[in-house]
């Protein structure tokens, strides 16, 4: 099983700390790793087929892009194969442009159904995996909607694009998805350990698959809520701003949404 | 009533472009101006007292600052006339910071009710008939109080629960705009908000407005949000060009 790594501040903030102790409480991961940051609004990802420890240390690449990556969101994967080939191609994050913006995203999970989807939208991402194929059935359902003429949020994209996914191609999905300016987090399968109030990490947030979280603070446990399909996460700045589950329990406080209105004559 | 203009762009962007016509169709309202945005992570607020036009012009002070202000989030308000000349100080938008966040706030709508709150934390005790005081007070400390009392909250269901609070304990009319650095919320019972995405911006950055009919030549180029039951408002999640949320409550 994969593990998910992000990092989410106001500001560039470092991952000098947390970035090793992922990779050094993810080891069990051993078929490559990837870090993904954005450089104003282009993507830039380094990855490796290698394992991210080994020998009881950190790999060497990975140590130093941790000293040096200070953006205000860092994602970051370490691979266990259950899906395609073990090499730098079908490492994580992947990037794919829609929605006039350019995305990062890096998933765990076995989804096997997903490996027939057949996207006809182009480019099509090199790596032959569940994880590459989820990517691109989400940039087709958000391609399609830009020319809805309802003007749907991002949300209520994402929400119809993760129930057919999940209809269409069942398995499990779970993965981080960023612009470099929010994050999209979604969990069918595992849950998300989220740190916020750290003292190092001044108002920066982490968000990790880890079990134990990276440190011995007190990291919050976001579960999936039974009856329900999943679990979605918004991120901003340092701040958890949404969590919506796929489908909504009528117990839920908040709040339903709806198609946006257009201007009345 | 006053009118509301806000930008927000995924990077430090001006508002040159639309803040002199939302000045311009908000001209009726001569209690003063404020530009809110945010520098290193602060929030900064020019205002002034004085009309936002008059002899035919656009404020002079308002346009230079149109023109350089450039921030990922901008908030503008021009406020309505008041009996008496307002302070500096009392002009719309405000600030605050709580949640470990600096805080932009602007507000237009009425409510007698809302005056009857006192907060523990005045931010504004000289405006004691001010109906935006007494509601950015009760929306910092709700949110503050929803945090407290549950710290695992998202703030989108601590923003939607105290406003769900103040139309259930004071019923009035209200419309604001909420933003930290990185995020805008918009809560609306009354009235309309319009949003826009300029063809120029590349998908880049919106601009939202409450003055009618938006801030370009072609109304229906401009996406209406309009409420009509004060009972059940409705709360909008903007980042960077994108609106991420829309629900009623």
């Amino acid at each position: 099983m994969c593990d998910l790594f992000a990092l989410c501040a106001n500001r560039s903030h470092g991952a000098a700390s947390s970035l090793p102790l992922f990779a050094a409480r993810g080891r069990r991961n051993v078929h490559g790793w990837g870090i993904g940051f954005f450089r104003g609004r282009q993507p830039v990802v380094e990855k490796s087929a290698e394992p991210v420890f080994r020998d009881g240390r950190a790999h060497d690449s990975f140590q130093r892009l941790a000293r040096v990556v200070a953006k205000p969101i860092i994602l970051a994967h370490i691979r266990y194969r259950s899906s395609g080939q073990v090499d730098e191609c079908h490492a994580h994050p992947f990037a794919l442009d829609f929605w006039g913006q350019s995305w990062l995203f890096a998933h765990n999970g076995e989804a096997g159904a997903i490996e027939s989807y057949r996207s006809r939208q182009a480019p099509r991402l090199e790596a032959d995996s569940d994880s590459a194929r989820t990517f691109e059935f989400l940039r087709d359902r958000f391609a399609e909607a830009a020319s809805r003429p309802t003007h749907p949020t991002f949300l209520q994209i994402l929400q119809e694009a993760l129930a057919g996914l999940i209809r269409q191609y069942p398995g499990e999905y779970n993965f981080l998805l960023s612009n470099g300016r929010f994050l999209w987090a979604f969990s069918n399968h595992r849950q998300f350990l989220l740190l916020q109030g750290s003292r190092k990490l001044e108002d920066a947030l982490l968000l990790t698959t880890i079990e134990e979280g990276l440190s011995p603070e007190n990291w919050r446990t976001i579960s999936l809520r039974e009856g329900t399909g999943g679990k979605i996460l918004l991120i901003a700045g340092g701040d958890l701003v949404l969590e919506e589950d796929l489908w909504p329990l009528p117990a839920c406080p908040t709040i339903s949404g709806q198609g946006l209105p257009v201007r009345q004559a | 009533m006053g009118e509301l203009f806000a930008s927000s762009a995924g990077q430090d962007c001006t508002a040159g472009k639309y803040l002199p016509h939302f000045a311009e169709k908000s001209r009726h309202n001569l209690g003063g101006w404020g530009l809110g945005f945010f520098r290193d992570g602060r929030a900064r607020i020019e205002k002034s007292s004085e009309s936002v036009y008059a002899g035919g012009q656009v404020h002079d002070g308002f346009l230079r600052l149109a023109r350089v202000v450039d921030s990922r989030l901008i908030i503008s308000q021009i406020c309505a006339p008041q009996a008496d000349r307002p302070k500096d100080s009392l002009v719309l938008p405000w600030s605050a910071h709580f949640l470990h966040h600096h805080w932009l706030f602007g507000f237009r709508g009425d409510s007698r009710k809302v005056l009857a709150y006192q907060s523990p934390r005045p931010i504004l005790p000289e405006a004691l008939s001010s109906v935006a005081a007494r509601v950015w007070e009760f929306i910092r400390d709700g949110m503050e109080a929803q945090m407290q009392v549950w710290p695992d909250q998202n703030l989108y269901q601590a923003l939607a629960l105290t406003c769900q609070r103040l139309t259930t304990d004071y019923p009035g009319d209200y419309l604001f705009f909420l933003a930290n650095e990185t995020v805008l919320f918009v809560f609306l019972n009354q009235g309309e908000v319009l949003l826009y995405q300029p063809p120029e911006a590349r998908g880049e950055a919106l601009v939202l407005t409450t003055v009618s009919g938006g801030l370009t030549g072609d109304p229906d180029h401009w996406l209406a949000f309009v409420n009509a039951d004060r009972s059940r408002g409705q709360l909008l999640i903007i980042s960077g060009a994108d609106l991420l949320y829309q629900g009623h409550l």
